[in-house]
């Protein structure tokens, strides 16, 4: 078995063990999450002009659906069904399964989220590269007060911002949903540009607020590395400024990767914030409303989901940080 | 780098090919795109779900009442009288002089959207899958009031349904007429074969009665999570797509009235907040919009675009501060009047719900329109409990309470200091308690707020009777039952079961407002508010105005709750692409719009 072998198998059994603890721990706290979500359907029925009758019809039979026996006998059906990857059915949408959900919403998720990051990273490095190169210059000072600006805004400031400006002050964009219903899904122009249009506000806004982290992160790494001898020796020699920039970049952009393969994990969280404001029925919309309705199968598969998606972007990053720096790959091989 | 471009591409590819795939996509469409389109939302489905079936039971279910949805008739907002209907899928109905029966004639070119008759058939069969989810027309208990036990069909368009004679109920027939008829020849499969014999057993004292009931309620969760495979619709719209966003409804060409609806297209929009709502009436996006607590900056910017305009009516809810009697000092009914006369609640509305509520002229248990109705003359002779500090003061000494510094205290000297629990998310109710609480301080009450992390959690913790005061719905009418119900009902005691009244101890089975069971009533002597309120249920209504006007005063003597303010019913309605919406206190403002289009109230323009 080779060392990477090695370390991958080390990395899933211990992942493995991750996702069962955190899995049973969220089993517990979600259970214990106090609230009647019945009650509060009922109370929400009347005040929205249901007779209370017809409110008690409508709950009296959800009941149902609600997880019976002890905890541990809800528990070991639970872990059953995960054997199964069977994460049961909903409480809120009772018949639905969670799996369909939760593959629904990751839809609408990973659209935005994915694109938002990786057009924040890719916008992030090189303006931070600039900016450490240009630190000394005005370019310099405006690159980093956008970054500390950008990164210290709320993701729910800058969404209510954008939203007040691009779909009320000017409504250039649509308010919410994902793309215009009227419109035939399929692969086909018009319903493609509808999902670009719908997912612009969302991506602008997860773009926008992870721009400022990126373009400090990358500036402080570029900044050290321009301190190190091998670029010294590379100017010395009298290498093409356009040659120092790549080495510079390659070597400055290493622990990036990392902070980038853990984003990708987290992308599975949703964003609530960014999800809500824009009506965008992603996972962490998707987390929010589960809790708010005492879904138990529904939060837990969410839960399971994030656990897993980090769990795995964990042990890529480290893979990959193997795979890609052969200061660590030669290192282990000595070893 | 590229394994993880790569990585993030294919997971790009995989999100953009399922978001093509779209959502629901279960109607014929007969109307093109570009034709009339009405856009709204449904307050009474926020967070519109494309995975859910297209199911009227199902709480997220693809149905959208009074467009692809339909009940047999349409409740009427009326001050006192349940009993009036506009046609849904019946075209007439006749209701027994003493509510022991109703007679309903369907309309005799009424179709499903696939072209098929709805027949008293799909009635009888709605009616067996209602029983399923139960309800005051619809109990399985053969000692519950007004449950619906004979149902014949009289021909293949009349049906006649017969409450039980035992037991009768006064809600029997708004029971009746609030059922949502489905297609029988669509949902057939989902009750057995041998319903109708089991409900028979089931409804009897006969051996195996226990079983059967067993037996037809386990049946609810099946008809919930049932997902036709397309939507065949008795409304006047048929489920074309949904997607995450928003539903498309097309018009049913085949609804008795298709020639009247107004529009060819439905839009019903989601929406997960109401400043959400509140963006699309700003951008004039639509057409109506139902009830939303709006603040008066957000209204002033709503009413300012083009073709909007507020329609105010009749909402027969009050928002109340509700005691927790078994807490000292407020099981003294000098405190609560104390803290009735220190309330200004022309101030509190104002500041929680400026466009949505009117301030409570008194507390009767009744909105204050409705109050007029059903006590007339009596309803001036009500303690208005005007704010009079002074009064305020006499009331707390007379409880014993003492004043030191300034501020009151426990008859023993102890600090008194109050707490109003409310749920964080309702933000008119915490404008409401903090205003409440603003007051009292400066009245030399030590008052706060505590706020529940949200609405589930709020109901948990007031049933177990762990709040001393917190914002209760009141007034829910037009049945008296149902208004004094919130009153003296469950929450203050009062369980009724199979028939059987019987009141609990403070503190247990839900009783968090620990009331006394009997009280003394100038000029009625002694008095049990929860057997009066049961007998709502069935009372004519000579009687039910006596027993309205009993528990009024009853209510305004004893305070177990002090109303704060009436709801109004505004709404918001777009001129510019359709007219004839309903105006000012229309009895219709209260039912969706679907319902005003396919009456043919609302024209294109």
């Amino acid at each position: 078995m080779t060392v990477i072998a090695r370390r991958l198998a080390g990395h899933l059994a211990r992942g493995f063990a991750m996702i069962l603890v955190v899995t049973t721990i969220s089993f517990v706290i979600i259970r214990s999450i106090p609230g009647d979500p019945m009650r509060a359907r009922y109370e929400k029925l009347v005040e929205q002009g249901m007779s209370p009758d017809q409110a008690e019809r409508a709950t009296a039979a959800l009941y149902g659906f609600m997880p019976k026996g002890t905890l541990w006998e809800q528990y070991a059906d639970y872990m059953r069904g995960l054997l199964h990857l069977d994460l049961g059915q909903s409480l809120s949408v009772p018949g639905a399964e969670v799996t369909t959900l939760l593959a629904s919403a990751a839809t609408w998720t990973i659209l935005p989220v994915l694109v938002g990051t990786l057009l924040s990273f890719a916008v992030g490095i090189i303006m931070g590269v600039y900016a450490a190169i240009k630190r000394s210059s005005k370019l310099g000072d405006v690159l980093a007060v956008s970054g500390s600006l950008l990164h210290g805004l709320p993701q729910y400031v800058l969404a209510l911002l954008l939203s007040a400006v691009f779909t009320t002050l000017l409504p250039i964009f649509p308010t919410g949903g994902t793309a215009d219903v009227t419109l035939e899904p399929g692969l086909n122009a018009a319903y493609i540009g509808s999902l670009i249009q719908y997912a612009t506000m969302p991506v602008l806004t997860y773009a926008l607020a992870g721009y400022g982290g990126w373009i400090l992160a990358m500036k402080s790494s570029v900044v050290t590395v321009l301190g190190d001898d091998f670029i010294m020796a590379a100017e010395l020699r009298g290498l093409k400024r356009g040659l120092i920039f790549r080495y510079v970049a390659r070597n400055a952009i290493l622990p990036l990767f990392t902070i980038l393969a853990l984003s990708l994990g987290l992308l599975f969280g949703g964003a609530i914030f960014i999800e809500r404001i824009f009506t965008y029925p992603g996972l962490g919309l998707l987390l929010l409303n589960s809790i708010t309705d005492r879904d138990y199968t529904l939060m837990g598969g969410a839960f399971l989901l994030i656990t897993v998606a980090i769990v795995i972007a964990n042990i890529v990053a480290d893979m990959l940080y193997t795979a890609i720096d052969p200061r660590v790959r030669s290192g282990q091989e000595a070893s | 780098m590229k394994r993880l471009v790569a990585a993030a591409v294919s997971l790009c590819f995989a999100a953009v090919t399922a978001a093509c795939g779209g959502g629901a996509d279960g109607a014929d469409s007969s109307a093109s795109v570009g034709s009339a389109v009405f856009t709204t939302i449904d307050a009474l489905k926020p967070g519109i779900d494309a995975n859910a079936p297209i199911n009227p039971y199902n709480p997220k279910g693809n149905t959208f009442r009074g467009y692809n949805a339909e009940w047999l008739g349409w409740t009427k907002n009326h001050l006192t009288d349940p009993d009036r209907f506009y046609p849904g899928v019946a075209k007439s109905w006749q209701i027994a002089p003493d509510r022991s029966s109703i007679t309903i004639r369907l309309h005799p070119d009424g179709k499903w959207s696939d072209g098929r008759p709805i027949t008293a058939e799909d009635v009888k069969f709605s009616i067996g899958l209602a029983y399923t989810q139960g309800g005051t027309a619809y109990a399985l208990d053969p000692s519950a009031a007004g449950t619906a036990s004979n149902i014949k069909i009289v021909d293949d368009k009349t049906i006649k349904i017969t409450q039980t004679a035992e037991n009768p109920s006064s809600a029997f027939v708004r029971g009746v007429m609030e059922t949502v008829i489905v297609p029988k020849h669509v949902w057939g499969s989902v009750l057995p074969a041998d319903f109708w014999e089991r409900l028979k057993v089931a409804q009897s004292d006969a051996p195996g009665a226990e079983a059967a009931r067993a037996g037809i309620t386990s049946l609810a969760e099946k008809v919930i999570a049932f997902a036709p495979a397309q939507d065949v619709s008795a409304g006047p719209f048929v489920l074309k797509r949904v997607n995450p966003g928003e539903a498309l409804l097309v018009k049913n060409r085949y609804f008795h009235n298709a020639a009247n609806v107004a529009a060819d297209q439905v839009r019903i929009l989601n929406y997960t907040g109401n400043e959400q709502v509140w963006n699309y009436l700003v951008a004039g996006r639509l057409d109506s919009a139902p009830f939303t607590a709006v603040p008066a900056g957000v209204m002033r910017r709503i009413v300012q675009t083009q073709g909007n305009a507020v329609v105010r009516g009749y909402s027969p809810v009050s928002e109340a501060l509700a005691f927790n009697q078994s807490r000292r000092p407020y099981d003294n009914v000098h405190v609560r009047r104390a803290l009735a006369y220190l309330i200004d609640r022309e101030q509190v509305t104002k500041v929680a719900s400026p466009e949505g509520g009117t301030a409570s002229v008194t507390t009767s248990g009744l909105h204050q329109e409705a109050a007029k109705a059903w006590l007339g003359d009596g309803f001036a002779a009500l303690e208005p409990y005007r704010t009079d500090p002074a009064r305020a003061e006499r009331e707390l000494r007379a409880a014993g309470m003492k004043k030191k510094d300034g501020r009151w205290t426990m008859p023993d000297g102890s600090p008194w200091k109050m707490t109003i629990n409310v749920p964080a998310s309702f933000s008119d109710w915490l404008a409401g308690a903090k205003a409440v609480t603003s007051q009292l301080n400066d009245a030399g009450i030590e008052a706060e707020v505590i706020t529940s992390a949200d609405y589930p959690l709020y109901l948990e913790e007031m049933a177990a009777g762990k709040y001393d005061l917190g914002f209760w719905l009141v007034a829910l009418g037009p049945a008296p039952y149902n208004i004094y119900q919130r009153l003296y009902g469950a929450q203050n005691g009062w369980q009724l079961f199979g028939g059987k009244l019987t009141h609990v101890a403070p503190g247990t089975k839900g009783n968090w407002m620990g009331g006394a069971e009997t009280v003394d009533l100038a000029g009625e002597g002694r008095i049990n508010l929860g057997e009066l309120t049961v007998k709502l249920n069935s009372a004519p209504e000579a009687e039910q105005k006596k027993i309205v006007s009993t528990l009024a005063r009853a209510a305004n003597q004893d305070l177990p709750v002090i109303q704060l303010w009436d709801y109004v019913n505004t709404q918001v309605v777009n001129t510019t692409r359709f007219s004839g919406f309903p105006g000012d206190d229309s009895d219709a403002l209260r039912l969706t719009s679907g319902v005003w289009l396919q009456l043919g109230m609302v024209k294109r323009k």
